[in-house]
């Protein structure tokens, strides 16, 4: 089996006495898209900084591409390349001289550095403002810069904070085919930490939701919205309020229009019960049309586990 | 070598896009090069132009070409931590694969630089007001003209740069704004006039006494420099990023 491109066991890193991280176990497979989610102070950013070495954990452990950041910190940020929360470009230097600041860090030297600079200045629209300070550009123009400079170092992990933050729908879409192509294409893994919900929903393999330190949820986008349903939807040509209030539910399971016409809504205990429900309709001589597990957005998984963390 | 070219690359680009910088350079350097020949003027008409006099004279450039070096390194080092931090920058350089040593390293050098560049510069002032001033050839007016001079410009200036350049940029690591960060510099001056406030020496303009002022002093840059390059390091950088 190929080795995790990132793995943490059992991390945690306290300040003081405040817990930031604990426990947190988890896998992001090379060549995935991994979405890290969760409010703010939630701990992204303090396990983004143990990912880069800049941080040692207080206990567990993160290995990345089996590095240890701790004592190969130069080699783990070497392979990465990061676009943090607050982009970080230098406002008095050009665009050009930001991105030629990046790839020189890269080790990218010559007629090969000046190539890289000006494909990623067109890559993201910003050929011909090359030659402004960047302290005049908009939020827009930075991110793109920021995004842009990450990519340039070609590292094959890509840590991402925020990338759609301050970006018009086009340049979401832009940013988003670029991504998909670079982890496609190029293999490379990126790892990244949003609150844009649907946007990780589109292009993210794996999300980890992460709150007050700890990872609540992790799995697919589609695994997280089915793999917590405890509902299904059902369409019968033959079932009105009496037959519904007589069927032979499993225990804890309940039923009641779904609030769209001819539509049923089952409430489970487990998801397995669905087998049951089949089962008692058909006896019924109900009709069944189809059943349909309900499926949450990732929105609706964020708000519940998080709300719920809250809560509790 | 070359992380260290990189950085000095990226620092001396800002400094040259950085007005503020290059008002401090060059108010100080035009203050510091006109003031002492205003001075002089004002000494020979008093009627002190006897020998006192005349050793006098050479300590005022010298001391005004230090001094001017002195004030832009401490408004320089400090800011180029502070600049950073409140870009965001700080967060970038540091998830990058730039060592400790070049990133500490391309700041004391810059700041350094362009104070050792600003005391030769003043020096530069200062000839060029000799010259006006006496409609002649100033040469003699001026501590170039003697090999205390030369000593104490193109050896004592840089070694004091860089003891500052090492001490402002600490300071600017646990002092948040521009004004303390200048402040609690300049006292690393004060550090230094300590064997003279407390009378275990007295600044004479000998040469073998400068020669050991000198060595005593390069003893000491090293030792100050060896400990930055020791203790400035990521974690304790990300730290201080967190308060």
């Amino acid at each position: 089996m190929d080795e995790p491109a990132v793995q943490f066991r059992a991390l945690s890193r306290s300040f003081g006495g405040r817990s930031a991280v604990s426990g947190l176990d988890l896998e992001v497979q090379a060549g995935s898209v991994f979405g890290f989610l969760g409010p703010n102070g939630a701990g992204k950013t303090t396990t983004v900084r143990m990912m880069l070495g800049l941080l040692p954990p207080s206990a567990g452990s993160v290995r990345v591409f089996g590095l240890d950041p701790v004592r190969e910190g130069e080699r783990v940020r070497a392979a990465t390349g990061v676009l943090p929360d607050a982009v970080g470009l230098y406002d008095r230097l050009t665009a050009r001289q930001n991105l030629e600041f990046g790839a020189r860090i890269s080790g990218l030297a010559g007629a090969r550095r000046a190539t890289a600079v000006d494909a990623a200045l067109r890559r993201v629209d910003l050929w011909e403002r090359r030659g402004d300070r960047v302290s005049g550009f908009s939020k827009g123009m930075r991110q793109k810069l920021g995004i842009a400079r990450a990519l340039l170092c070609e590292a094959p992990l890509l840590i991402l904070d925020e990338p759609t933050s301050g970006l018009d729908p086009g340049n979401i879409v832009m940013l988003r085919d670029l991504l998909l192509s670079l982890v496609q294409e190029g293999g490379r893994t990126i790892f990244m930490c949003t609150h844009q919900l649907a946007e990780a929903q589109r292009i993210c393999d794996m999300v980890g939701i992460i709150q007050a330190g700890r990872l609540v949820a992790v799995g697919s986008p589609g695994e997280l919205g089915a793999g917590t349903r405890r509902a299904v939807r059902i369409r019968c040509s033959r079932l009105d309020a009496r037959g519904a209030a007589t069927l032979p539910l499993p225990q804890g399971a309940s039923i009641g229009p779904s609030g769209n016409d001819g539509e049923w809504r089952v409430e489970l205990e487990r998801a397995e019960d669905v087998e049951s429900i089949v089962a008692a309709l058909v006896a019924a001589a109900a009709g069944v049309r189809s059943i349909v597990p309900e499926q949450r957005s990732l929105e609706d998984v964020y708000l519940s586990v998080v709300g719920a963390q809250a809560h509790a | 070598m070359r992380d260290l070219g990189t950085m000095l690359w990226k620092e001396t680009a800002e400094f040259i896009g950085n007005r503020r910088f290059l008002r401090v350079f060059f108010i100080a350097v035009l203050i510091m090069g006109l003031l002492p020949e205003f001075q002089k003027h004002g000494i020979e008409s008093s009627g002190g132009h006897g020998r006192g006099a005349v050793d006098i004279l050479p300590m005022l450039d010298l001391a005004y070409a230090l001094l001017a070096s002195v004030i832009v390194v401490a408004q320089t080092a400090p800011d180029l931590v502070l600049r950073e931090r409140s870009g965001g920058t700080l967060e970038y350089l540091l998830a990058t694969r730039m060592p400790d040593g070049a990133i500490f390293g391309g700041k004391i050098i810059l700041a350094a630089g362009v104070g050792y560049l600003s005391g030769l510069v003043t020096v530069a002032v200062q000839m060029i007001a000799a010259n006006l001033g006496r409609g002649g050839p100033g040469w003699s007016w001026i501590y170039l003209a003697l090999p205390q001079g030369r000593l104490i410009a193109l050896l004592l200036t840089p070694l004091l740069a860089a003891y500052l350049a090492t001490v402002g940029t600490f300071v600017a690591l646990r002092v948040g704004d521009q004004r303390g960060a200048y402040l609690v510099t300049m006292l690393g001056v004060g550090v230094l006039a300590l064997p003279f406030l407390l009378h275990l020496t007295a600044i004479r303009l000998t040469m073998s006494w400068l020669w050991r002022a000198t060595g005593v002093l390069a003893v000491v840059v090293a030792a100050v420099v060896a400990l930055g390059f020791r203790m400035f390091r990521r974690e304790m950088l990300v730290l201080y990023l967190q308060e």
